[in-house]
């Protein structure tokens, strides 16, 4: 099996342009669901060690909304959305103008719902616009969500990658919208043998 | 002063007092922390998974297994100087932080712990105290000074273990 870190230059530069794709294809989902402009930070692949992934949610005590999700089909894989305490509290508003959420955040079981659904939207847009590139079917299973500690979160969605290597391959980016920050991260991390699929579908292996 | 030495994932450590040893925000991971409190030498390993047979790659990292982790860090203490008769254990973690929509629960979490129990059962360490399970993260930190746990959960004050 590949070890990520001999990846050269030119595959993690088409991983990032899969993963551009992807991001802009969910920030227009997004758009519509809000029915406003988001704009989106250039996506960043990188290979990291585990360790550093934490770090750039906020470190890894930063109080988070965790929506996860698994990538089915051919190509597995796993698909994390983290949105600071801040930006969850400012999309539920958005999402419901009668929303009373405020930090400390606590959530009933209608606003959990609609984050859920937001997850699905966002993961759905980003891994059909990755389907129709790769072209192999991908789907997403229901999403599960959770607000804790970033490291918590992180830690244990990269667990299942930790028998092939100590490095995760992570797609991340940014959403703003132009009158409220909506600032969170995506990172989609293939599953180490769905890598190489991917790698000679776009014809970079 | 006593430092703060972090733990990071598949990492382990080992160090007197007055130095703290810690690990933050730790999910499905486990937390084995081993102390003799005749010689206050105590260590810490960050487990990330159950088992290392099965594994196939050229190098594996034993600091990573629960198998392999906790008998390398009881040898460590050995070499250390501590009394092999003196050594107690404490865990934290493995936690399911998202529960599976399904229900079907196949938690990393869990087997991680079943795997730290089995380990320090064969090598005789008793547990004196454990937080593990349940669905949030927490984060631990371990004064070599007296041998206590703090753990902590988010929106909770820390608890002493």
């Amino acid at each position: 099996m590949r070890d990520l870190c001999t990846l050269n230059q030119k595959q993690l530069d088409a991983l990032r342009e899969l993963g551009n794709i992807g991001c802009g294809n969910a920030a227009t989902a997004l758009a519509q669901f809000l029915n406003r402009r988001i704009s989106m930070s250039v996506p960043n692949a990188q290979i990291l060690p585990f360790s550093k992934v934490a770090e750039l949610a906020g470190g890894p005590e930063e109080r988070v909304m965790g929506i996860y999700l698994r990538v089915l089909g051919k190509i597995k894989g796993s698909f994390l959305l983290l949105m600071p305490e801040r930006t969850t509290i400012r999309m539920l508003k958005i999402l419901i103008p009668t929303s009373t959420v405020e930090i400390p955040l606590k959530i009933n079981d209608f606003e959990r719902s609609c984050l859920c659904e937001m997850g699905n939207i966002l993961a759905g847009s980003f891994l059909n616009a990755l389907s129709a590139i790769v072209n192999v079917p991908m789907f997403n299973s229901i999403p599960s969500l959770a607000f804790d500690m970033a490291g918590a979160l992180i830690d244990s969605v990269i667990l299942g990658m930790g028998d092939v290597g100590d490095h995760v391959l992570m797609v991340e980016t940014m959403f703003t919208d132009n009158q409220e920050n909506l600032k969170m991260h995506i990172f989609l991390l293939p599953d180490p043998v769905s890598l190489e699929l991917i790698l000679s579908a776009i014809g970079v292996n | 002063m006593p430092e703060i030495l972090p733990v990071g994932m598949a990492e382990m450590r080992i160090s007197q007092p007055p130095d703290v040893l810690a690990v933050y925000g730790v999910g499905s991971c486990v937390i084995v922390a081993m102390y003799d409190p005749k010689t206050r030498i105590g260590g810490l390993a960050h487990i990330m998974l159950p088992c290392s047979s099965g594994v196939q790659t050229e190098k594996v990292n034993p600091k990573k297994f629960a198998n392999t982790a906790i008998p390398l860090l009881f040898q460590t203490l050995a070499h250390a100087g501590v009394f092999r008769s003196n050594v107690w254990a404490k865990i934290v973690g493995g936690s399911e932080m998202f529960p599976p929509a399904d229900g079907i629960s196949n938690s990393v979490g869990k087997q991680n712990v079943e795997a730290v129990l089995k380990a320090l059962d064969e090598l005789g360490v008793p547990i004196i105290a454990k937080a593990v399970g349940g669905n949030s993260g927490r984060s631990v930190e371990f004064i070599l000074s007296s041998g206590k746990m703090s753990v902590s959960i988010l929106g909770e004050p820390p608890k002493e273990l």
